[in-house]
């Protein structure tokens, strides 16, 4: 995913207040969810991120975790910070 | 243009904004205590005006994932396994500048379905919701912005977020994942297979009939199998979870493959141990895991007061994760945590915290003492915890959360009340929760008074300063009868009177059974008190007592739906008694057929989906080795019959008596066509408000202008009148005595209970106009003893004296709701007025009473203007909520209630 279309909610400093917008741990501002990424962009742990996952042909956003022996299916937009198997690309 | 019925009323001398006593003045009057709350709890209040009721698919995923892959094991341990993993990898947040934190969501105010509960709605509306993601979209703030002056309500969908229930926002992209996850539960939720098992009851079809019809509107195994109860802390806070996950695993070793003499359940005990050990260790790991997110802002935070804060934060919750707290700051986190785990454990309404400021008086009192908290800083705590349980959302469909909730969670906090020996059980740790909820106004928790002679005027002076602020807390609760009521319905399980004495509130105003429980910290002994019960409100829910009358009258059909929902009885009616006898018979055999469908619910809920965390913190679950669902429990007969519409029923059967048998001023026939034709007027969907105050009629015609005035001249409830309360008094003695005719799953008689909620807006709305002269699709009287919006002319004790004609002993709960103009109880004089009016009522056997204490043009001003309202709170029947949170037929309802001017 390039930067550009990169969200607020893809990021590791932000704090989400509700669904459409949150709170930035370094400017402690409110920021929309849907809004641009700025220079201090952490990439936030998720699926789409992780080398065990192949995304869907059939399905957009949907995928496949292949760390696991049973292979279930997942989403790309899974948040995965306490995921053991979780392994960056 | 149209009449209106406040006009036509008003020729005749019967103004419908009723106000008892004197004119409230001309201008606005606003509520006589005012205070702000302190300043972190307010910067995290304001936070919540501005935020969505947000759902996530996390834990659901993570749940059904694990769940999926285990179909070989023990369903016990199964369900733990995917407890254990849901909770282990949910996403914490933490805000900043808050001290109490964790969360039922990574959202603020987050929430989630529990499609293993019923998956049915989200699969009828796949179609709706796909559509709704795949609406791509940048956010505007001004459409955004549009929610707040409506509450957190996520009504529509907008940008990339889709509303789900009317209610919840779920980001578009998390669409598809609820929609597969949904799929995986199609014919195992406790939905779909209970529905298997109730086509297999003989009279299924009507059943499903009075659901259509909406007499009844809540089926409780399904949606909220939990809750209406108390919770109880007391396992965590004695022993840590370290020592629990301990006592399981020994216990687990004692009993395995030993029966010790029960040949059907005792192998269980084994799983349970094992079950209760794991989802006990996937809780550990949600706080440890906030407890790392705490770490991890502190390492980034430039701030050192911030940096140090959530140092703070993590070490509290380390503590709290393995041992028993040390402190005020680790308990109250400690509760709160259990609490919300509870609540992320299953789907439940109305799981109440109970006597939280005796269950925490020991850490409070120890730390006073030791001078490591000052009362200024526990007020704040208690002001975040205010916040905190604000914050929490209950997820289900719209019908229940808008119909019966009002998007409400009822965590009620009990105060008062008796100590094991008898003695007043108020303490200084109540004093502040009291001063917390006057500062920080919020809905939740809400707060009741267990009233009993004993307690100090200092402590009911409190409560009353606190009742002036217009919040509608405290309710007041009659300690005296609601321990009689125990002793009566649990005398059989082995309720003692010192353990009754335990009592606490459960959701609005279920009399909950609870226990004693013996408490060391540092060496000193206490004793503090928690829940003992399975869930209430659970059973037949709601009765629309007015629907059952209508559908007596029209020899068992409803006109709306077209339906033949009762086997015709074929009678004339030409007696007051065989009306009567008929509506009995119509209303037990409601109540034979709702009951047996909620026994398979929540069989079918307590096979598959049983609670296990929820189970372990009640007594004597982890001592017997059996969940809730195996009557692990110590007190299992909680179910009841729950009914609507009492004072229209009410006032209808005398208007009816007097009209059409005693004065044999009209025939039946006639009252049957006036109420057909709605006495001339428009439906109230058409007329666009549910109030009796705005409804049109539909020409000039004036064919039953003369039957209507005479229904609405009939005797009616809440006047002292001996014609119509003899009539109340035949019902309740029938109603509660009926109701313990009808035995639960776990084989105990059920019992009565009578609160409204929400309900008295939907089941009005379905409901023809009554022979009282309400009209048809308006809203019923609140609870069960509130008189019909201006009906009660009389004066408060009036009012009281009809509702304590029969025993409210013998029902959970009786419920009154009074609406008074703040410059009835102004001043000092005023205070005690109003504490003489409460007492009044109380110790002449009213069991609760509860107060609206505002100026009903406020009411008027903030239906017109929700912009300027955000804040504004209201009393609806058992529980308070931001006015722009509710739906307008409760808005109408509660402005149209009389005002008293003088008390």
């Amino acid at each position: 995913m390039s930067k550009k279309d990169l969200k607020h909610h893809d990021c590791r400093n932000f704090a989400p207040v509700d669904v459409a917008k949150g709170i930035c741990h370094l400017s402690k501002k409110m920021v929309s969810t849907d809004s641009p990424v700025c220079e201090n962009f952490d990439e936030l742990s998720k699926c789409r991120n992780c080398a065990n996952y192949t995304a869907d042909k059939n399905e957009k956003t949907m995928g496949t975790c292949e760390a696991e022996k049973t292979k279930p299916w997942t989403f790309e937009d899974l948040i995965a910070v306490n995921c053991e198997m979780y392994n960056a690309k | 243009m149209p009449k209106k019925l406040a006009d036509i009323l008003e020729e005749k001398g019967m103004p419908i904004d009723f106000q008892y006593g004197s004119s409230a003045p001309e201008e606005m009057v606003d509520r006589e205590v005012q205070k702000e709350p302190d300043s972190r709890p307010n910067k995290l209040l304001d936070l919540y005006f501005d935020t969505l009721s947000s759902a996530t698919v996390e834990f659901p995923y993570w749940y059904t994932r694990k769940w999926k892959e285990l179909d070989a094991e023990v369903p016990v341990v199964r369900r733990a396994i995917a407890l254990k993993y849901a909770f282990s990898h949910v996403t914490p947040t933490i805000f900043p500048g808050e001290k109490l934190v964790m969360g039922r969501a990574r959202y603020y105010r987050g929430s989630f379905p529990m499609p293993w509960e019923s998956e049915g709605y989200f699969m009828a509306k796949e179609d709706e919701l796909y559509q709704d993601a795949l609406k791509k979209g940048s956010v505007s703030s001004g459409e955004v912005s549009q929610f707040g002056a409506g509450g957190g309500n996520v009504t529509k969908s907008f940008g990339n977020v889709v509303s789900i229930a009317g209610k919840f926002g779920m980001r578009q992209e998390e669409v598809p994942a609820l929609i597969r996850v949904a799929r995986e539960w199609v014919g195992k939720s406790v939905d779909d297979l209970r529905y298997e098992y109730e086509k297999m009851m003989p009279d299924y079809d009507l059943k499903e009939n009075i659901m259509k019809s909406v007499i009844c509107m809540f089926e409780s195994g399904f949606t909220l199998p939990l809750g209406r109860e108390v919770i109880n802390y007391y396992y965590p806070l004695q022993y840590g979870f370290d020592g629990l996950i301990e006592i399981c695993k020994e216990r687990a070793s004692e009993v395995a493959g030993n029966a010790d003499g029960d040949g059907i359940s005792g192998m269980n005990r084994l799983y349970f141990y094992k079950a209760a050990a794991l989802v006990l260790e996937g809780v550990q790991t949600w706080i440890l895991n906030y407890a790392k997110e705490a770490h991890r802002l502190a390492a980034m935070e430039k701030d050192s007061t911030q940096k140090a804060e959530y140092e703070e934060i993590a070490e509290c919750l380390e503590q709290i994760a393995h041992k028993q707290p040390r402190t005020f700051r680790e308990a109250l986190q400690l509760i709160y945590t259990v609490h919300i785990a509870v609540l992320n454990e299953d789907a439940i309404s109305g799981m109440s915290p109970g006597r939280v400021g005796q269950v925490l008086s020991p850490w409070f009192e120890q730390d006073i003492e030791a001078e490591r908290i000052t009362e200024e800083e526990v007020i704040e705590l208690l002001e975040l915890h205010r916040v905190k349980m604000t914050c929490i959302d209950c997820f289900a469909s719209a019908g229940v959360v808008g119909g019966v909730l009002s998007g409400n969670t009822f965590n009620n906090l009990s105060m008062g009340g008796l100590t094991r020996d008898g003695r007043s059980a108020a303490n200084r740790l109540e004093i502040l929760i009291m001063e917390a909820g006057i500062r920080c106004a919020t809905p939740q928790p809400t707060l009741s008074v267990l009233y009993d002679e004993k307690l100090p005027d200092e402590f009911l002076l409190k409560a009353i300063e606190c009742n002036k602020t217009g919040t509608g807390y405290p309710a007041w609760m009659n300690n005296q009868s609601a321990i009689e009521f125990l002793m009566w319905q649990y005398g059989r399980e082995g309720m003692t009177i010192e353990e009754a004495r335990a009592v606490a509130i459960g959701g609005c105003l279920e009399t909950s059974p609870c226990a004693w429980h013996e408490l060391t910290l540092n060496g000193k002994e206490y004793v503090v008190p928690g829940g003992a019960g399975q869930p209430t409100s659970v059973g037949v829910h709601f009765l629309a007592n007015p629907k059952i009358l209508e559908c007596a009258l029209f020899n068992g059909y409803d006109h709306r739906t077209e339906t033949q929902v009762y086997p015709p009885h074929n009678k004339k009616l030409e007696t007051y008694e065989e009306l009567w006898e008929v509506y009995k018979q119509y209303y037990e055999m409601t109540v034979d057929v709702l009951s047996r469908a909620n026994n398979i619910q929540h069989d079918i809920w307590r096979k598959n989906n049983m609670s296990i965390f929820h189970s372990l913190l009640k007594p004597d679950c982890l001592a017997k080795g059996h969940h809730i669902g195996d009557m692990g429990i110590r007190y299992n007969g909680t179910y009841n019959v729950e009914s609507c519409g009492t004072a229209n029923m009410v006032n209808s059967l005398a208007a009816l008596r007097k009209l059409v048998y005693d004065d044999k001023k009209y025939t039946l026939e006639q009252m049957k066509e006036a109420i057909l034709d709605n006495f001339g007027f428009k439906d109230a969907e058409e007329v666009g408000s549910y109030s009796l105050a705005s409804q049109e009629k539909k020409g000039s015609g004036e064919t039953w202008d003369e039957i209507h005035s005479n229904c609405l001249l009939a005797p009616k409830q809440g006047n002292a009148d001996p014609y119509v309360d003899s009539i109340l008094k035949e019902y309740e003695d029938w109603f509660c005595e009926m109701c313990t005719e009808h035995e639960s799953l776990y084989a105990k008689p059920m019992y009565a209970c009578q609160i409204s909620v929400s309900t008295h807006g939907a089941q009005g709305a379905v409901t023809l106009a009554t022979p009282d002269g309400r009209l048809a699709g308006t809203t019923y009287a609140d609870a069960s003893m509130s008189p019909y919006p201006g009906t009660d002319r009389n004066g408060p004790y009036a009012v009281f004296a009809s509702a304590t004609v029969w025993d409210q002993t013998k029902s959970q709960n009786s419920q009154l709701n009074m609406k008074l103009h703040p410059t009835a109880i102004k001043g000092a004089e005023g205070s005690r007025k109003l504490l003489e009016l409460t007492r009044s009522y109380l110790r002449n056997g009213g069991f609760h009473i509860q107060y609206n204490i505002v100026d009903s043009k406020v009411l008027r001003d903030a239906q017109a203007h929700p912009e300027n309202y955000r804040e504004l709170m209201v009393r609806v029947a058992g529980f308070t909520q931001y006015w722009v949170e509710i739906g307008k037929a409760i808005q109408d309802e509660v402005i149209a209630r009389t005002e008293y001017e003088t008390v």
